[in-house]
């Protein structure tokens, strides 16, 4: 047990180091390899709470697809971020002290926390039992079932997002060149070809 | 074995998203611009789905998909405003796009999502499924804010929405998971059964319910949530900004009363202060801001957190007598605010959208129907009776009098008087000042369908009111039925 | 029959009003002189039934007001008094509204003319049968009303608008001194009926109030205040600058408002309350010394004006005053009978000035008249007759009346009679002094018109011309016939309880005593007077220049009226334009404007543009804000809140 509780704290220091890292490294570069550090180590957390599926799950996803897509972004895109720091030690002090406030509020209320009974009822027995089940039968059974709702709804939110994208970046450019098969396929010798007489010492 | 849920209850939802789906398909695959044929089967389907809605007025409160979806009679009340609002924005969209040229199919489509969201919202009986409806609505409307994408405005307004946006679902989903944390779920009636009778409440609660509170009152632009609305508004196209102005109000504020009287209904005094901090603010902002604005969307934005101010006072009074202020509230201030963006839409000068207020001048003069319908609805929302703003105010002042919150109904009163100074404003520039350039005519059939239809409800509210007074009954009392 | 004849001109007037423009001018003269040819009929028969027969009745229409002890119905109360005002009332109001066919046929707005003609005769139809103070009083304002709309009426004159204005704005002092009057009548009777009121009148006669800190009879308070009510309407001295300006007015409306009927209102409504102020020796006093001073002056001035107008104007001034000091010396039964016969020879004179302007093309100035009565014959011979009678030449009906005023007064045997008694003498010889300058300056002598005007002039047609005749039928005839009646030994039998006169007011029994010199003294003066007038405008014309020269200082007095309106300009209007002026400069302005609206809309603008401001249009700022707002709110509620 103390080997977990130390590699909790380990796992979980190293998530806080690495979120606090993405917002101050000046490096934009730095700062996405920083949150790939803390998606890591919380896929690390899901595991040593026995949730395998949400740890591999955080690990393709948000790392494989989404940070590196991120990082392309970040290198594609030639941003003076130093400019837009700008303002930035203005605007820290006041910053500081709200943040400041706040967190301290929230260690109280970490302070006084107090579960409920029906909470702790809950975590005793979670819907399906993951006893018999993996974790993966165990999400397939109610997401498609209690959860039919949530999914379908999150199913047309990610549509939206997509048609969203879609609608604003896509857009017909004129004097792209762009490979049409269809058009070199139906190409004829009529419609591409024309024979002109040229006239003798005329010249073209 | 798994039984399939009873899907009545959500029957205009579903049959939304099929058609959104659906037309999405026919936008896909039309060779030629679909946007007219797409828009029109849109508001066919809006229009469908408000029938079926209001059929389903007879049935007793159910819920349903897994407890996530509550059908009652302020569902339905609500969802019919929605649906009138999402049909009068597609109506005046149409005819926009028309104009502008900016023809594409995913407008309408956008828009079906959107107003779905908003039911979604509205029928949320689920911190989960309040998520994924606010985020439905908002990320169309993102979307759609930003659909001018050749207007650098257009993109600011959707890009700065979307960020603020984000932040508010943070703040969300940051006082949701503690409300999960303390209580352990995330029905609202399972939340309400943890939560007791309020006697002894984790202050965790508490914190948690200010910050869902909060992402909330950004979607409803509250005070101090509503700095994104003025650049927004202005920046988004017009018939967008109309749509702003109500659907996502209403449905967020419905959902803000189904959230806050529903799990948290006992503990009223833990929420109570925030919201009339938010209405106060509200209303004084409102009422100030908006007097040095030059441009008329702009000021329509702070008339609108004007607006929220006072449907406030309806949640914060937090009884059946409120929550009926507030929904006479929202259905008059739809049909004001439809009218008043019939009229800016129609602000067209050789070809080219106008929006500062000093265009109206001598309107009563170029088109003095059209100068009479505005000054109707700019009446109206400085509440002078017999006007249906003059009701709506009305009812909102006499639940917060009822209920001894005197500082808030004197508050409204006085900031209505000074928000009658930029509404009084606009009449005389219109009536008064030299005539300006006149507007481009016709405004074009559906429009004038819209601006009659809103004017003359504003204008003969005070012959039948019974009709909305007791609808609004109704759907109150079935959310505070036991 | 007794309803229908106070209600007949009003729907003659709403009829000419509301649908003039569909019924046009004729159908507009027709309706309203239907509605008048009607009432007059009616009046008539009343006048024999109530008068003559002695069926004195009250008709309640409906209760008003009904509030705590205040218990005011409407009510038409006819009595011999108003019986005697409804006839001369719907007889001259008829002459004038058929004159008015002619005199006004020009005017682009006929309808108008006879619909106010018309109101302006129920108002006063509905002050006579007054059966309460209040409903006196609503038509006492109902006539002031309609003066001020018929002075007015060519509203596109400044001088008749002024005029208009003037007239109201003076009848409002009046008229507040009546309404203190009424509130003091209700506040000792606790009742505004008339019989309520002469009924307790004689158990209230010792009281004493306190009004303005000042101990007094209340008796006398009261009648006090209604005369300054009357003084007001009847234009007597220092509230009479309003009448000569008046003459702004379409002259039927001279005759009819200005002459005949609501001038008469005071003296009636003094003469309605005779059982209060017989109460009172102190109010007998003042009403006495108030009228004689006013017959004596107005006659001054009117020696030496020139407008015709204005010359019957202050005539009419003149004789009011007369009246006044009958009503002073408790011969209220005279000042009536002078009221009656006065309203016929002066609206007479009124209508034939009327007429003479007329065919002058519009001329008012005597000066630029003369010389024209062989072309306006009818006219001439009727504006004789009804000099005559003013004059009080014998068996004319000014004579008769005239002389028993003056009898009486020499009857009093108070100081204050024989003062009223000398100022009438003096004011009688003035009087027909001035009636024929007006005469000779007019008609007689050379054309002093140009030849344009004089090449114009025409006797007036019929419809003008038969309305003098009738009336000068009435200026010749009704001394006459009633002064048997009225004053003589038939006024017990007459006059019954419509008018109360004390035993311990013998005037107008003493009048029938009275020494011959005393009788024959107005009419030798009234000879001098006119005879005089000979010798200045036929005989010397230059005597009276030299006159005016040898006495600039008086000829100036007289000619600016007594300096009158000079004074009340120095006195009250100066003084209130400056302290309205000052209010609204320092007051409203300064003060007021910038403390309160000025001062909270520049607040209001300058929040307005510190809020504005807040909106910088950085999404950073806008995060910033709500992040300071979630906090702010769970402090609130961990800290404050909680506790």
């Amino acid at each position: 047990m103390i080997i977990q509780t130390l590699i909790f704290y380990v796992f979980a220091a190293i998530t806080v180091a690495g979120g606090v890292m993405v917002v101050t490294a000046r490096n934009p570069v730095h700062s996405v390899l920083f949150l790939i550090l803390t998606f890591f180590t919380a896929a690390g957390l899901f595991i040593l709470m026995g949730a395998e599926f949400l740890a591999m799950v955080l690990v393709v996803v948000y790392v494989g697809a989404v940070a590196v897509l991120f990082l392309f972004v970040v290198m594609m895109l030639d941003i003076n971020y130093l400019k837009l720091r700008e303002g930035f030690l203005q605007y820290l002090p006041t910053g500081v002290v709200i943040g400041l406030i706040l967190l301290v509020e929230l260690v109280m209320i970490a302070g006084k926390w107090v579960l409920s009974p029906a909470s702790l009822e809950s975590r005793a027995a979670p819907t399906p039992m993951l006893v018999k089940l993996t974790n993966t039968e165990a999400l397939g059974q109610v997401l498609y079932t209690n959860y039919l709702y949530l999914f379908e709804a999150a199913g047309l939110v990610l549509l939206v997002a997509m048609i969203g994208a879609i609608l604003l970046t896509h857009r017909v450019r004129p004097g792209v060149r762009r490979q049409k098969i269809v058009d070199q396929l139906a190409r004829t010798k009529g419609n591409s070809l024309e024979i002109k007489k040229v006239p003798i010492g005329g010249g073209v | 074995m798994y039984e399939l849920p009873n899907l009545v209850p959500a029957l205009p939802e579903i049959l939304l998203a099929v058609a959104a789906l659906g037309l999405l398909m026919v936008g896909v695959f039309r060779k030629k611009d679909a946007t007219g044929f797409v828009g029109g089967l849109a508001v066919a389907a809006l229009v469908v789905a408000g029938i079926v809605e209001v059929n389903l007025a007879r049935v007793p409160v159910v819920t349903t998909l897994g407890g996530m979806f509550v059908l009652d009679g302020f569902a339905v009340f609500v969802k019919a405003l929605v649906l009138l609002a999402a049909v009068l924005t597609a109506i005046m969209s149409l005819s926009w796009l028309r104009q502008e040229k900016l023809g594409q199919f995913e407008f309408p489509v956008l828009l079906i999502f959107a107003t779905l969201g908003m039911m979604m919202m509205v029928s949320a009986n689920d911190l989960m499924a309040l998520y994924l409806g606010l985020e439905l609505q908002s990320l169309s409307l993102y979307v759609l804010a930003a659909y001018h994408r050749d207007n650098l405005r257009s993109t600011e307004a959707g890009l700065k929405y979307f960020m603020l946006g984000a932040l508010a679902s943070g703040l969300l989903l940051f006082g949701a998971s503690f409300i999960y944390g303390f209580t352990g779920a995330t029905g609202f009636d399972a939340i309400a059964k943890a939560l007791g009778d309020g006697a002894s409440v984790p202050v965790g609660v508490t914190v948690g319910i200010v910050f869902l509170l909060a992402g909330l009152a950004f979607k409803i632009s509250a005070v101090p949530f509503h700095m994104w609305t003025p650049d927004v508004y202005e920046g988004a196209p017009t018939p967008v900004t109309a749509l702003f102005a109500v659907g996502p109000k209403i449905a967020a504020l419905a959902l803000l009363i189904r959230v806050m009287v529903g799990p948290f209904g006992h503990l009223v005094e833990q929420w109570h202060q925030v919201v009339v901090a938010l209405s106060l603010a509200s209303m004084v902002l409102g009422a100030f801001a908006a007097i040095h604005q030059t441009n008329i969307k702009r000021l329509m934005a702070y008339s609108s957190i004007g607006h929220v101010g006072y449907a406030l006072i309806g949640v914060a009074v937090g009884n059946a007598a409120g929550v009926r202020g507030v929904l006479v509230y929202l259905a008059i201030y739809l049909f004001m605010n439809i009218g008043t963006f019939t009229v800016i839409l129609s602000m067209r000068q050789r070809g080219r959208m106008v929006e500062q207020i000093e265009d109206l001048a001598g309107l009563s003069k170029s088109n003095p129907l059209m100068a009479l319908a505005l000054a109707i609805f700019m009446f109206s929302m400085a509440g002078i009776p017999p006007l249906a703003g003059f009701f709506g105010k009305l009812y909102v002042f006499i639940a917060a009098i009822q209920a001894h919150m005197y500082t808030l109904a004197v508050l409204g009163v006085l900031t209505s008087v000074v928000g009658a100074y930029y509404y009084l404003r606009i009449v005389k520039v219109m009536y008064f000042d030299e005539p300006a350039d006149s507007f481009d005519r016709p405004i074009g059939r559906s429009m004038t369908f819209i601006l009659t239809g809103t004017s003359l409800v504003i204008l003969l509210f005070f012959l039948f009111p019974e009709m909305l007074l007791t609808g609004a009954e109704t759907a109150a009392a079935s959310l505070f039925h036991g | 029959m007794y309803v229908a004849v106070v209600f007949l001109p009003l729907l003659g007037a709403f009829i000419a009003g509301l649908f003039g423009r569909t019924l046009g001018d004729r159908g507009a003269q027709l309706v309203t002189c239907a509605g008048l040819g009607g009432s007059a009929a009616m009046a008539v028969g009343i006048f024999l039934d109530v008068a003559v027969g002695g069926h004195a009745q009250t008709h309640e229409l409906f209760t008003w007001i009904s509030s705590g002890t205040l218990d005011i119905t409407w009510a038409l109360k006819y009595d011999t008094l108003t019986a005697v005002m409804l006839l001369v009332v719907t007889l001259v109001s008829f002459m004038v509204h058929v004159y008015s066919i002619g005199y006004m046929h020009h005017d682009p707005s006929v309808p108008r003319f006879m619909s106010y003609l018309s109101l302006f005769t129920f108002c006063m139809l509905m002050l006579v049968t007054a059966g309460n103070l209040v409903q006196l009083f609503f038509g006492w304002e109902g006539v002031g009303l309609c003066s001020y709309l018929l002075i007015g009426f060519w509203n596109d004159r400044p001088s008749a608008n002024a005029a208009a204005i003037k007239a109201f704005v003076v009848n409002r002092v009046g008229d507040f001194g009546f309404a203190l009057g009424i509130f003091g009548i209700y506040y000792l009777f606790g009742s505004v009926n008339f019989e309520a009121i002469f009924a307790a009148a004689p158990q209230h006669a010792h009281e004493t109030v306190q009004f303005f800190g000042v101990s007094g009879n209340a008796m006398t308070i009261i009648c006090l205040l209604l005369f300054v009510g009357a003084m007001g309407k009847s234009a007597q001295i220092g509230l009479h600058t309003w009448l000569p300006d008046a003459m702004e007015g379409p002259t039927p409306v001279s005759a009819l408002i200005h002459a005949a009927t609501m001038v008469t209102a005071g003296v009636f409504m003094v003469a309605r309350m005779s059982p209060l102020f017989e109460l009172s020796e102190t109010a007998l006093m003042v009403v006495t010394v108030v009228g004689a001073t006013t017959a004596f002056f107005a006659a001054t001035i009117g020696c030496v004006q020139n407008d015709i107008k204005r010359v019957i104007a202050y005539s009419t001034c003149s004789q009011l005053g007369y009246m006044f000091f009958a009503l002073g010396v408790s011969a209220y039964q005279a000042a009536i009978f002078h009221l009656m016969t006065h309203a016929f020879f002066k609206s007479l004179l009124f209508l034939g000035a009327g007429s003479v302007i007329h065919a002058m093309s519009g001329e008012q100035d005597m000066r630029r008249m003369g010389g024209i009565w062989r072309h306006v014959k009818i006219t001439y011979a009727v504006m004789w007759i009804g000099s005559l009678a003013l004059a009080g030449i014998p068996f004319f009906a000014g004579y008769y009346s005239k002389d028993i005023i003056l009898e009486a007064a020499f009857g009093a045997h108070s100081a204050v009679g024989e003062y009223a008694y000398w100022m009438g003498i003096a004011a009688a010889f003035m009087t027909a002094f001035y009636s024929w300058r007006l005469l000779l300056m007019t008609f007689h002598g050379k054309a002093h018109a140009e030849d344009r005007v004089m090449a114009h002039v025409h006797e007036s047609p019929l419809v003008i011309t038969v309305p003098l005749m009738l009336l000068a039928l009435g200026a010749v005839f009704s001394g006459i016939i009633g002064v048997g009646a009225f004053v003589g030994e038939g006024r017990e039998g007459f006059w019954r309880e419509a008018l109360v006169v004390l035993g311990s007011h013998p005037a107008l029994e003493a009048a029938h005593h009275s020494p011959w010199l005393v009788s024959l003294l107005p009419i030798i003066v009234g000879a001098g007077g006119i005879a005089l007038a000979y010798g200045f405008y036929v005989y010397m014309p230059a005597v009276p220049l030299g006159l005016a020269r040898a006495l600039p200082a008086v000829h100036r007095f007289l000619l600016n009226k007594w300096y009158f309106d000079e004074a009340y300009d120095f006195l009250f209007v100066r003084p209130a334009f400056a302290l309205g002026r000052g209010l609204w400069k320092d007051g409203d302005g300064a003060v007021i404007d910038a403390v309160g609206p000025d001062g909270i809309a520049a607040a209001t603008r300058s929040v307005a543009r510190r809020m504005a401001a807040l909106q910088s249009g950085y999404v950073y700022h806008y995060a910033f804000a709500m992040i300071a707002g979630v906090t702010a709110f769970v402090s609130w509620y961990m800290f404050l809140y909680q506790g």
